[in-house]
């Protein structure tokens, strides 16, 4: 959980495992999906799902939202009267960016359901409650980011993505989180942060060796990586400092509340492994994906090393230096808030969730899953869904996405885009998604037809009618997939009848101008 | 490359981790971008990286900084080297890896002289070698090749001073005596140690140059070209190989003279499972003359290794081929267009596929009258370049299949007098010239799929040329398919490349943000 403002400390991001090339294009398909909306999600029949990813046709209130909070990162960080003048025009060209980020991530991808954010919001109020010297303002924003984190803006905007709720076991770990966002605001991490980060930067010191190495004429380049690596190596210095008296002042925090505090423990533990999927076994590919139709076999990904290249990674001082290193920190954090917490702390596997809970921790998942396809990472939205199918095998919405990520990735192979929707093979993916996407860099166009027919027939006979939107725009996507095209202009028509101006309306059936894309 | 005092401060922002799972690469702060500034790393058929070789800063008050940049064939970086060379004389002609090493081939021209190193797949340097004292003809070759690397020719380019990978040996470096007089080749081991040397004999009354087409276990092949003289517009090829381990020169033979057919050559190759030579060509009536009277169609001839022919095919295109010729070729095979072979491959099925563009010399009426009363015809002859056939034989030596892919034509031009030499030496000319629209030919380790990758360059009236890479895919599954990705960017320049099997890569280069972006295309077949 980092402390972020934005654009502020760009060398501090986490790299972030989308496949999409920039934030950017993120928001730009969000603002796709999310204008072109007005069919009603609840416009469900018999069969409907017990769940469908939220989505709503009002952008209103998402856009009055972001506004508010656009001008009160301008007004929280009003220009400081101190400093030189690059020193204040660069302060400014921060606040500028960061409140033109917070504008967009609200704009954009902030999650005003019914079921989940009323939830996180109830949490988030109790914290307040009962730590009412907390400064005034602050605001809880559930966003759609799919990614398992949380941070916080120098305002008191605490900003909680979707994809770390199903990664948690109970509502007091969910607060302890929010606890040690809150912190970061009562700290002014942020604000001094910037303040720190801004002084070296343009500090006579700074401007002097900037100087001398520009002077030296020779080898600025590796000099100025030098510089630069300093330069971050102490900011990480200062970020590991916060993070610590994030924890601590977190967890006094939560300890006010009625929430169980030995669970912020467990919560650094949870987060320790974060980046692991919830099971490292592969998935069942052949049991969806191959049938009498397409006899298709799933080899086992090739051990031999792809790369002729046998050059050993030498960690550079970032990842060396141990107090700086990021992962291995989460254990120094367990080991302090251990000492802080005199040992009463909860480790391993908790007891089942709530069943309230539980129901947070499901739908926020098919909303990662949902959040997925809609930020064009078909990869990971099979992945997710694929994930969850065995344990929900009749759940629609999971059959829906299925196709509709197999017909958009047929889409993006056409248009030759399909490498910016797919990700890499790495070191640092689970194995089974390498697995996955190990199958889908191998597919041909014709490879949909068959991946289609065998995953219907696996999931079981699809009722007469198409349900809800979900399912009829998944419906028009398989059609295309394995039928003439002519099937699918019927379907076209009904769901473009149906709901109108739909959640899928633009992305199934974008207007001819856009084909030209490479 | 280099830092201005505003790059500077923003470098201390730039160290952010970047986002490594997209099949895409950003490099920033590049000034300036050609073609020839990024190329593929072969270990075999398969891609499997890019160099990219570049200026950097100053490294001191004589020399700069250049930078070995070393992707793989995802596009992941995988390290880098730097080497501190003469300020802006000093560039990259070749880079080559033979499974076991990497070697450079530089040229410096402060020095005049030509370097080579070479690195151990960890990139630990391996051996570094000078080679001084270069004839006319080598800088002759060198001035040449850097002139064909203007970033807006795009396209492929010759290889007058190259390195060829021999696998598991070394690297053989070819090199010109006197003003293009003879030839040299020179064999190197891993460590850059010389193994042998070749010269072209000295008492040889004629012009000899040898163009090196390829590099197996045992034998380097090429073709050599003899002339009476430098200008000579007579031209003689001979198919010839040189054993790899000596360089003693194994087979010469003469291809374009028969008693009962002219012939043309376009490719020669060694068929590793055979134990032949492969040599292919159009044939003509023994009077006919080439663009002149239409050839009668190609020939494959085998040659064993002592150079004894044991098997000539002719495929006459009134015969063999004309059965077989989609009736969408007719029309350009009645315009008198000769093919040029840019590949033949064979597949794992023992199927033998061959990759061919039509070409033409084309008459500008006023530069033949020119030419035709003794004026100088100095760009007065040009050339057409038409569409592509993939001829499959099977391994019978039975035509089996006639692919025709239509394309736009695109015109070359050709050096004065081309229009008296016969048909095979302007097909190498433009070839040379990097004239055809043909780029390159992808294959896998299995020899199971093939991508034959060319550029069509539409040109729309009044609209900006619109570049289409075009693919033709086939192979073991016995279909042919066809892939089209339109290359129309807002790049300043836009560079196609091979890539691993079944993708291609497209570099598009931003002047105004010195950016270079690089992606990889999985193509739709
Ligand atoms: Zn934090």
């Amino acid at each position: 959980m980092a402390e972020t403002l934005a654009s502020f400390e760009p060398i501090m991001r986490l790299p972030l495992p989308f496949c999409c090339p920039s934030g950017f294009t993120l928001a730009l398909r969000l603002l796709f999906v999310l204008l072109l909306g007005t069919g009603s999600v609840f416009r469900a029949a018999a069969q409907a799902p017990d769940y469908l990813p939220y989505y709503s046709k009002d952008t209103l209130r998402v856009a009055q939202l972001a506004a508010t909070q656009r001008a009160a990162v301008k007004t929280y960080f009003a220009l400081p009267k101190e400093g030189n003048s690059a020193y204040r025009d660069h302060y400014r060209q921060v606040v500028q960016e960061a409140a033109r980020d917070v504008y967009n991530s609200i704009r954009y991808s902030a999650l005003l359901d019914p079921v989940i954010e009323p939830f996180v919001q109830q949490v988030f109020a109790r914290i307040l409650k009962a730590n009412p010297q907390l400064p005034a303002g602050t605001r809880l924003v559930l966003t759609r980011n799919p990614e398992p984190n949380a941070h916080a803006v120098g305002n008191g905007i605490v900003m909680l993505n979707v994809g770390l709720l199903p990664r948690l076991e109970n509502e007091s770990q969910l607060a302890f989180i929010l606890c040690h966002e809150l912190a970061h605001v009562a700290c002014h991490h942020m604000e001094n942060g910037l303040h720190e980060h801004l002084t070296t930067l343009h500090s006579k010191d700074m401007k002097r060796e900037i100087r001398r190495i520009i002077d030296s004429e020779y080898n600025i380049s590796s000099q100025i990586k030098a510089l630069a690596l300093g330069f971050s190596l102490n900011t990480n210095y200062h970020r590991r400092r916060h993070e610590k008296q994030a924890d601590s002042l977190g967890y006094v925090l939560l300890a006010r509340t009625t929430y169980d505090a030995p669970q912020a423990y467990r919560a650094l533990q949870l987060l320790d492994t974060i980046d692991e999927p919830e099971t490292t076994a592969s998935l069942p590919l052949a049991s969806y994906f191959s049938c009498a139709d397409f006899p298709k076999t799933f080899a086992p990904v090739p051990d031999k090393p792809t790369s002729i290249f046998t050059v050993q990674k030498t960690a550079t001082a970032l990842e060396t230096t141990d107090t700086l290193k990021s992962h291995p920190d989460c254990a120094k954090r367990m080991r302090f808030l251990h000492t802080l917490a005199q040992g009463r702390v909860a480790e391993g596997p908790q007891p089942a969730s709530s069943p309230e809970f539980a129901r947070i921790r499901y739908v926020s998942r098919l909303e990662v899953i949902q959040s997925w396809f809609d930020y064009d990472c078909y990869d990971h939205a099979l992945f997710e869904a694929l994930l969850l199918l065995p344990q929900q095998p009749g759940n629609a919405y999971l059959h829906s996405v299925v196709q509709l990520s197999l017909y958009e990735l047929r889409q993006h192979l056409q248009d030759h885009t399909y490498s910016e929707v797919v990700s890499n093979k790495s070191t640092r993916n689970p194995k089974n998604f390498n697995e996955l996407i190990h199958v889908l860099h191998g597919l041909s166009y014709d490879d949909f037809r068959g991946l289609s027919t065998c995953f219907a027939q696996a999931t079981g006979a699809a009722p007469a009618a198409p349900a809800d939107e979900y399912a009829l725009a998944a419906r028009y996507a398989s059609t295309s997939l394995t039928s003439e095209a002519t099937a699918a202009v019927v379907l076209k028509e009904q769901y473009q009848k149906q709901y109108s101006g739909g959640k899928f309306d633009k992305l199934l059936f974008p207007a001819p101008a856009k084909a030209v894309r490479r | 490359m280099f830092f201005t005092k505003h790059s500077a401060l923003t470098a201390v922002f730039a160290l952010a981790v970047a986002a490594a799972s997209a099949q895409t690469k950003t490099v920033d702060g590049i000034q300036n971008m050609r073609h020839s500034a990024l190329s593929p790393i072969y270990a075999g058929n398969e891609v499997k990286g890019y160099l990219m070789f570049g200026r950097g800063d100053k490294a001191d008050r004589k020399n700069d900084n250049y930078l070995l940049d070393f992707y793989d064939q995802d596009l992941a970086k995988v390290s880098n080297v730097t080497v501190q060379k003469p300020s802006g004389r000093f560039t990259l002609l070749d880079n080559s890896f033979n499974g076991s090493a990497f070697a450079f081939y530089f040229f410096n021209s402060k020095d005049e002289t030509l370097e080579l190193e070479t690195y151990d797949t960890s990139l630990k340097k391996l051996g570094t070698k000078v080679i001084g004292e270069l004839t006319k003809g080598d800088k002759m070759m060198i001035a040449n090749q850097q002139k064909l690397e203007d970033p807006s020719a795009g396209g492929m380019m010759g290889s007058g001073m190259s390195l060829f990978p021999v696998p598991g040996q070394g690297f053989v470096r070819n090199g010109y005596t006197g003003l293009m007089k003879g030839y040299t080749l020179a064999m190197y081991d891993d460590k850059l140690q010389m193994k042998w040397r070749v010269t072209s004999p000295e008492n040889s009354k004629q012009y000899e140059t040898v163009g090196i087409t390829e590099a197996s276990d045992k034998y380097l092949l090429g073709m050599m070209m003899r002339r009476d003289g430098l200008m000579s517009r007579t031209i003689n090829a001979s198919m010839v190989a040189f054993d790899v381990a000596t360089g003693k020169k194994v087979l010469d033979q003469p291809v374009e003279t028969s008693k009962t057919e002219q012939l043309s050559l376009s490719s020669f190759s060694f068929d590793p499972e055979k134990r032949e030579f492969v040599a292919v060509g159009e044939y003509y009536k023994p009077d006919d003359k080439p663009f002149v009277n239409k050839s009668l169609g190609f020939y494959i001839k085998r040659f064993n290794e002592q150079g004894k022919v044991v098997s000539t095919k002719n495929y006459g295109w009134q015969r063999e081929v004309a059965s077989l010729m989609p009736a969408e070729a007719k029309p350009s095979l009645e315009d008198n267009y000769v093919n040029y072979t840019h590949s033949i491959t064979k597949g794992a099925d023992g199927k033998v596929y061959i990759v061919s563009e039509q070409y033409k010399v084309v008459g500008d009426g006023l530069g033949i009258a020119m030419t035709a009363l003794g004026g100088r015809g100095a760009n007065v002859t040009k050339g057409k370049i038409g569409n592509l056939f993939v001829y499959e034989i099977d391994p019978q030596g039975k035509l089996t299949g006639v692919k025709f892919y239509a394309k736009d034509p695109s015109t070359a031009t050709l050096p004065a007098g081309s229009s008296y030499m016969s048909a095979g030496i302007i097909g190498h000319i433009m070839k040379m010239q990097g004239d055809f629209d043909y780029q390159f030919l992808q294959k896998n380790d299995a020899n199971t799929q093939f991508n034959a990758v060319y550029i069509n360059f539409d040109k729309e009236k009044g609209a900006a040329t619109k570049r289409v890479i075009g693919d033709i895919a086939f192979g073991n599954n016995g279909k042919y398919a066809v892939d089209k990705i339109d290359m129309t960017s807002d790049a300043n320049y836009s560079y196609l490349y091979p890539a691993k099997p079944g993708y291609v890569m497209i570099a598009d280069y931003y002047k105004k943000k010195n950016q270079l972006g690089m992606k990889l295309v999985k193509l739709n077949i």
